[in-house]
């Protein structure tokens, strides 16, 4: 995908997430869309192209959680490149697969933010952030599922050619 | 010599001179190098430096900060800038879908919210008009309570249960009879006034012919002026008619009428009704008057009956209609 519309994307989404978690009234759970953005970005992108969508997903992220600390635009460039070495060993090519792919990108992502957050500030309660975890990873899944085929047309010509160990 | 040796001191000053020039240009080529090499490397591992400074800049920004959130700073600004009249749209596009989506859910509801309301309310007014009724039935009650208290002959509170149908003869049936003492003959009164007399007795019910009755006579008195009279029913006019008053006596529209006690049926003071016109003919001794019952009959639920220890003669009721008796209202 190219960067403008990877960060209109993540615009839209963001927006829709954020509406959405409202009047369905998740108080801690989200739903992680900018991850699977960068879960679709390292399956598809350059290494560099796709650093600097992720840090721009990350940082807008991080811009509309109203507390720009940077965690999230560190998390995204990380995610990115994990995910970007863990496709060099599998191939998702169906909806099904990248919807595993997502969450175990947002799985991983969560527990970082999670552990991060708890290395600059070991007086806050995590357990409950933690114990959302599972739900935020499955409504991910969904939303990852929901949005791999308006991906796939906004990203039409850029499929890889080498095929991986999960098709 | 001199000369010499100060041409050969100027040449070993330009010597020095080129060779320090000739070392400069050495150390600006390696610097050159240098510089070429470095970008050469930069441009070789560019990516990985990139990475390298998108990855470590925004961990560092958060370590360093320690969760603290920046101030925002142009950049910032300016997307944001950028951004919110494109948030706010979309947030308004999407408020506007769900609220629309929730109005048509609702309506949905109201169909069948507006049914259970309905049901409910017409089970409300129900249970209000019974309320009204049990509190009408209370109200009198209480009077016929306060009414027998005050009365010094022992009483007996009864129900009406029903009113005979026959035009012919006014009577109506209450809920008391022999086994809570009743007797034939026995006066029954409300506390507005008189309503008639018990004429048939059975177990538990009795029949009660009305002073309205034309087979009902009552010795009566005006009470302002103590004229004693005779008060006849008069039928199916719902009326009585004041009989036996002399023509020189004082009757007025008006004059309140209350038992005499002379026909030993009814104890005396007991409310009859009211004069409501007088019939003085140009002959004869006596002068008639039309009483307007204190009573009304077509609306008794409640009855006293004066259980009066006196034997008590049976009111006049000689006609074939007193042996009718009555049936409860439908």
């Amino acid at each position: 995908m190219k960067f403008v519309t990877t960060v209109l994307l993540t615009l839209l989404l963001l927006t829709i997430e954020s509406v959405v978690v409202r009047y369905l009234g998740f108080s801690v759970t989200r739903i992680d869309v900018t991850v699977a953005v960068v879960a679709f970005l390292s399956l598809r992108a350059t290494t560099l192209e796709g650093a600097v969508s992720s840090f721009a997903v990350g940082y807008l992220l991080d811009l509309m959680s109203g507390r720009p600390t940077g965690i999230y635009t560190f998390l995204a460039v990380l995610t990115f490149l994990v995910g970007r070495l863990a496709a060099s060993l599998v191939d998702v090519r169906s909806a099904l697969v990248f919807v595993i792919f997502t969450m175990a990108a947002d799985l991983g992502h969560g527990l970082l933010a999670i552990f991060f957050s708890w290395l600059t500030s070991r007086d806050a309660a995590f357990g409950s952030t933690l114990s959302a975890l599972p739900l935020q990873v499955a409504l991910t899944g969904l939303a990852a599922l929901a949005l791999y085929p308006l991906f796939r047309k906004f990203d039409s010509g850029n499929e890889r050619s080498e095929l991986g160990l999960l098709r | 010599m001199g000369a010499q040796a100060a041409a050969g001191r100027d040449a070993g000053v330009h010597l020095d001179s080129v060779g320090s020039q000739a070392g400069k240009c050495k150390g600006f080529g390696e610097l050159r190098e240098f510089g070429r090499t470095v970008l050469t490397l930069l441009k070789r591992n560019r990516e990985l430096i990139v990475v390298s400074v998108l990855l470590l800049y925004p961990l560092t920004s958060f370590l360093g900060k320690r969760q603290v959130a920046r101030e925002a700073n142009i950049i910032d600004r300016a997307v944001l800038a950028l951004t919110s009249p494109l948030q706010r749209a979309l947030i308004w596009t999407l408020d506007g879908a769900a609220s629309a989506w929730t109005g048509y859910a609702a309506l949905r509801g109201v169909r069948a919210e507006n049914l259970v309301l309905r049901e409910q309310n017409r089970q409300l007014k129900s249970e209000v008009n019974e309320l009204a009724e049990v509190r009408t039935e209370n109200e009198r009650l209480r009077k016929l309570l306060d009414y027998s208290r005050a009365s010094p002959d022992p009483q007996l509170t009864a129900r009406v249960l029903g009113v005979n149908p026959a035009a012919t003869f006014l009577s109506l049936r209450i809920d008391r009879g022999e086994a809570d003492g009743v007797r034939r003959g026995m006066p029954v009164v409300t506390p507005e006034g008189v309503v008639g007399t018990i004429q048939r007795v059975t177990g538990s019910y009795a029949d009660v012919v009305l002073v309205t009755d034309p087979n009902s006579r009552i010795g009566v008195k005006v009470q302002r002026s103590r004229v004693r009279a005779t008060a006849t029913g008069k039928g199916e006019s719902r009326a009585l008619h004041l009989d036996n008053a002399l023509r020189t006596e004082d009757l007025q529209e008006g004059d309140q009428v209350v038992t005499s006690g002379t026909d030993q049926v009814f104890p005396p003071g007991l409310t009859v009704g009211r004069i409501t016109s007088i019939q003085r003919r140009s002959y004869g001794m006596v002068q008639s008057a039309e009483i307007a019952p204190a009573v009304d009959m077509t609306k008794l639920e409640e009855v006293l009956v004066i259980r009066t220890s006196a034997p008590i003669a049976p009111p006049p009721t000689n006609g074939p209609q007193a042996r009718r008796g009555v049936e409860p209202a439908p």
